[in-house]
């Protein structure tokens, strides 16, 4: 049964209506020869909408056919609603039609009308669910949550702060541990804590030696202070603070080290504390902002780079929906003319995908979000082939770079992405081709992947094989895997929001943004 | 050096000789790292040596590690913790604070000279810290391959071994490759390194399986994953390990299996191999010969005297295992890509 949908495009691409797709791949050395004329690629796009209006129609009377494609171009929203709850890697489409599902845009506007109790009940049973699901969405929810939870805790000490984001962080992720995303939210949201505790104690620190000591013992520290407030989020030198120590901590003084733990308890009796703890929570409050400002706008980050990395006349092969790669397509395609192939990602975000190339999404679902307004590739001129996943290894020589999103990247250089993305790593590696993967720094989680198979989420399998073959499914173990491991060996070059880093240059990433007692918090 | 001489002679003592105080200090505790050994070494020196200036320390202690890199035939260990001590020493001085150049000279002597229990100790604890660290590597069901005498291996699998039977059972398997060559030199048929681990393990319930080097092929394809000691770890992340690492981590690279190296931040050391034979030990591993050779050998007696340096024994022979072969360090400051080596290193010298 799995073998069915390679069978589906290689009919789509030989259909007479239709430009079949390894005819235009032989076109491309004709179009680069030809430098494609503007009016040209207008006329493109027409016969482009043409293939997938036809491969729509195919399928359609494949479905009635063999009743194997139950979800595929059906125009009700519940199926698409469905398709929004598995796929994996892609962010596009935050399951938002806020009168019939809970997704995320309901939560938070249900965050300022509930207790806060409440509101993280409601977003365990969320992440549960799956009812908010993308990397982008978990993690603007939970910072989100975070914020109010920080704003609402009456408390003037820094521990009790910790404490609750802690209690509160431990059960968001229990709730749903394969979503990494919030885990990291949370531990960003530790460090950001930690980090004001820590300077408020500094500048007290520093304010009552210096009545009794000429010099400031920690001058140096307090010299990086005002670097942290200005980019809390980019951890320039916050958290090089504890490993610059580390290999001299054998040797170090004792004292200082056994004296930072223990300022909390001690000095909170004296009242002193009180004064700077009310700024402390702004702080907080006001990093926390600038993490949700920061998932905002990590696409168009990461877009700045593209022109850098893709250019005139390459092919570049993407697979999903992910909207950060869409993104960063479209930036390259306002200056360069490229193609781009696209494998489907079959049977979990295929149609999302389909319609990502055709750019008939906004139709398709009631999501006015800024993204479904987004021009689609083939609008800029660009031609944009769609290949199923097995043709990935046949088209991979013709491919100048390999291009992924991902749903999440371990400590290691490792990544969690959408089922199929190890495949298309693994074919790029036999044939020398880059491979970039793009993603925020948020997806970038200090978890070491121990064991890689409890990463890996499994999916609906009905995607796969219908429960309309019901004699089927009873005889067959039918398995969906949501996710792949992708080794850091098969991964060239990952770009975030902060710029290139070689997979084995992420753990420095890893420890700027997070700190070492909140890894497992 | 006229006043150290001097003070000597006063005290009526015979000169302090580090090398015979290194190699008292490691016989004496089996616990002992190399690294941690020379800077005990070098603490005791300066206890012995009253210097009252920086300049006059600074140089004494190069002094004296410079000979004792020299009389020891594998200093990669003992150089870390070296390099360790005086990078520590002059970075405290320069840095603004207490211990600083406005502070008093004598109080990081003193704290020094005071504290080198406390050294001691932290080091044992930084094994506790990788156990923490590497407790997740070993999981249900695995099967564990692992060489030579590493302490700290031997700490980490026994620690999961502990909790056996405990909330958080883990039941694992080891493959303990054991090489024929006695670390024992008074007894060369004596067992081989690593047996008491073996033993240790198996008193906890643990299945062992011992096999010669030569089996290691033959057996990686029941193991789950590699994990090895290292007596150094070198600037660009590859380790310098007892000889037969090296050949371990080709094969379980070409088999695909994860190769993980335990080793204690403080093994952290400066050197740059470009190869096996770039290493800074004389080791005669190769040692070709005719028939002519061997006679000629046999009529001579060797000659122990002079200036060359001292030669490692084969049973101590050490090998270098390249970064691309090693998947990650698990260390006290967590678990490390062979890349970040350099950066703890840079922080420390830079």
């Amino acid at each position: 049964m799995r073998q069915s949908p390679v069978p589906r495009n290689y009919f789509r691409n030989s259909s007479p209506n239709s430009t079949a797709g390894e005819g235009r791949l032989q076109q491309i050395p004709k179009q680069r020869q030809a430098k494609q004329q503007s009016g040209k690629s207008a006329i493109q796009t027409g016969d482009e909408d043409e293939k997938l209006r036809s491969v729509g129609k195919r399928t359609k009377n494949q479905r009635q056919k063999i009743g194997f494609f139950a979800h595929f171009g059906s125009p009700t929203s519940t199926s698409h609603c469905c398709a929004d709850k598995d796929s994996t890697t892609s962010s596009h489409m935050p399951s938002t039609s806020p009168a019939l599902t809970p997704g995320l845009s309901s939560f938070l506007k249900s965050l300022k009308a509930n207790p806060i109790d409440t509101s993280i009940e409601n977003l365990i049973s969320l992440l549960k669910r799956r009812q908010i699901c993308h990397s982008r969405s978990c993690a603007t929810a939970t910072a989100y949550l975070l914020r109010s939870v920080v704003s609402l805790c009456r408390t003037s000490e820094s521990v009790r702060l910790i404490e609750r984001v802690q209690s509160v962080g431990r059960r968001l992720v229990a709730a749903q541990p394969r979503e990494m995303v919030v885990g990291n939210i949370v531990r960003r949201v530790l460090g950001l804590i930690r980090d004001e505790a820590e300077d408020d104690r500094e500048a007290e620190f520093a304010l009552s030696e210096s009545e009794s000591q000429p010099q400031t013992p920690r001058a140096f520290d307090d010299a990086s202070l005002p670097l942290d407030r200005d980019s809390p989020l980019l951890g320039s030198e916050r958290s090089s603070r504890p490993p610059l120590t580390s290999m001299f901590s054998l040797l170090s003084h004792p004292e200082p080290e056994n004296s930072l733990p223990s300022t909390p308890g001690s000095q909170s009796p004296n009242g002193h504390l009180n004064g700077p703890s009310k700024d402390l929570r702004a702080e907080v409050l006001e990093g926390i902002n600038e993490i949700i400002d920061e998932l905002g706008q990590v696409d168009e980050q990461i877009s700045n780079y593209a022109l850098e990395h893709i250019h005139s006349n390459e092919i570049i092969l993407t697979h999903t929906s992910s909207t950060t790669v869409q993104k960063f397509l479209l930036r390259a395609a306002t200056k360069r003319k490229f193609t781009v192939i696209h494998a489907e990602s079959y049977p979990n975000n295929h149609e999302v995908t389909h319609a990502t190339v055709s750019g008939n999404r906004s139709s398709d679902d009631e999501n006015l979000s800024f993204e479904s307004f987004q021009k689609p590739l083939i609008a800029l001129g660009i031609t944009v082939i769609l290949i199923p996943d097995s043709a990935v290894f046949a088209l991979m020589s013709r491919v100048n770079k390999v291009i992924l999103g991902t749903h999440s990247v371990l400590a290691n250089g490792g990544l969690i992405a959408a089922a199929g993305t190890r495949v298309i790593a693994r074919a790029a590696k036999v044939h020398q081709t880059p491979v970039v993967v793009v993603s925020g720094v948020y997806k970038l989680s200090p978890v070491y992947p121990f064991d890689f198979d409890s990463l890996i989420e499994y999916g609906d399998a009905s995607k796969v094989l219908p429960y309309e073959d019901g004699d089927l499914v009873e005889k067959i173990d039918v398995q969906n895997p949501l996710y792949d491991y992708v080794p850091a060996e098969l991964v060239d070059l990952y770009i975030t929001n902060l710029g290139g880093h070689a997979p084995s240059y992420l753990y420095r990433i890893v420890s700027d943004h997070y700190r070492k007692e909140d890894i497992s918090f | 050096m006229a006043t150290t001489t001097e003070s000597t002679a006063a005290a009526g003592a015979k000169p302090f000789d580090i090398v015979a105080t290194y190699n008292e200090l490691l016989r004496s505790d089996p616990d002992l790292t190399m690294p941690i050994a020379a800077i005990e070494a070098l603490v005791l020196l300066l206890t012995h040596e009253p210097s009252s200036t920086i300049s006059e320390t600074l140089d004494l202690l190069e002094k004296s590690t410079a000979h004792l890199k020299k009389s020891i035939p594998n200093p990669i260990g003992l150089s870390a913790g070296t390099d360790l001590f005086q990078r520590y020493l002059i970075t405290t001085l320069q840095r603004p604070g207490q211990l600083g150049p406005a502070g008093d000279f004598k109080a990081i002597r003193t704290h020094l000279l005071s504290n080198g229990r406390l050294f001691i100790r932290r080091a044992k604890e930084s094994r506790e810290k990788i156990v923490a660290f590497g407790r997740g590597f070993i999981r249900d069901g695995c099967t564990v391959l692992t060489n030579g005498g590493s302490r700290a291996v031997a700490s980490l699998l026994q620690k999961a071994a502990d909790e056996e039977g405990g909330p958080s059972a883990v039941r694992f398997r080891v493959i303990y490759v054991l090489s024929p060559i006695s670390k024992n030199i008074e007894e060369p048929s004596g067992e081989p390194e690593g047996m008491e681990t073996v033993r240790a393990l198996r008193a906890k319930g643990v299945p062992v399986s011992t096999i010669p080097e030569s089996a290691v092929a033959y057996s990686l394809g029941k193991a789950d994953m590699v994990i090895v000691g290292a007596e150094g770890v070198v600037e660009n992340g590859g380790i310098v390990s007892r000889m037969g690492t090296y050949q371990i981590g080709l094969l379980a690279k070409a088999i695909g299996k994860p190769f993980y190296c335990v080793a204690e931040s403080h093994k952290f050391v400066r050197l740059y191999p470009l190869g096996q034979y770039d290493l800074p030990i004389e080791q005669h591993v190769l040692d070709f010969k005719s028939e002519e050779d061997i006679a000629e050998q046999s009529k001579q007696p060797a000659d122990i005297s002079g200036d060359r340096p001292v030669e490692l024994p084969l049973c101590d022979s050490v090998d270098f295992t390249p970064p691309h072969l090693i998947s990650a360090l698990i260390t006290d400051s967590g678990v490390l890509t062979p890349s970040a080596v350099s950066e703890e290193l840079i922080k420390i010298w830079f």
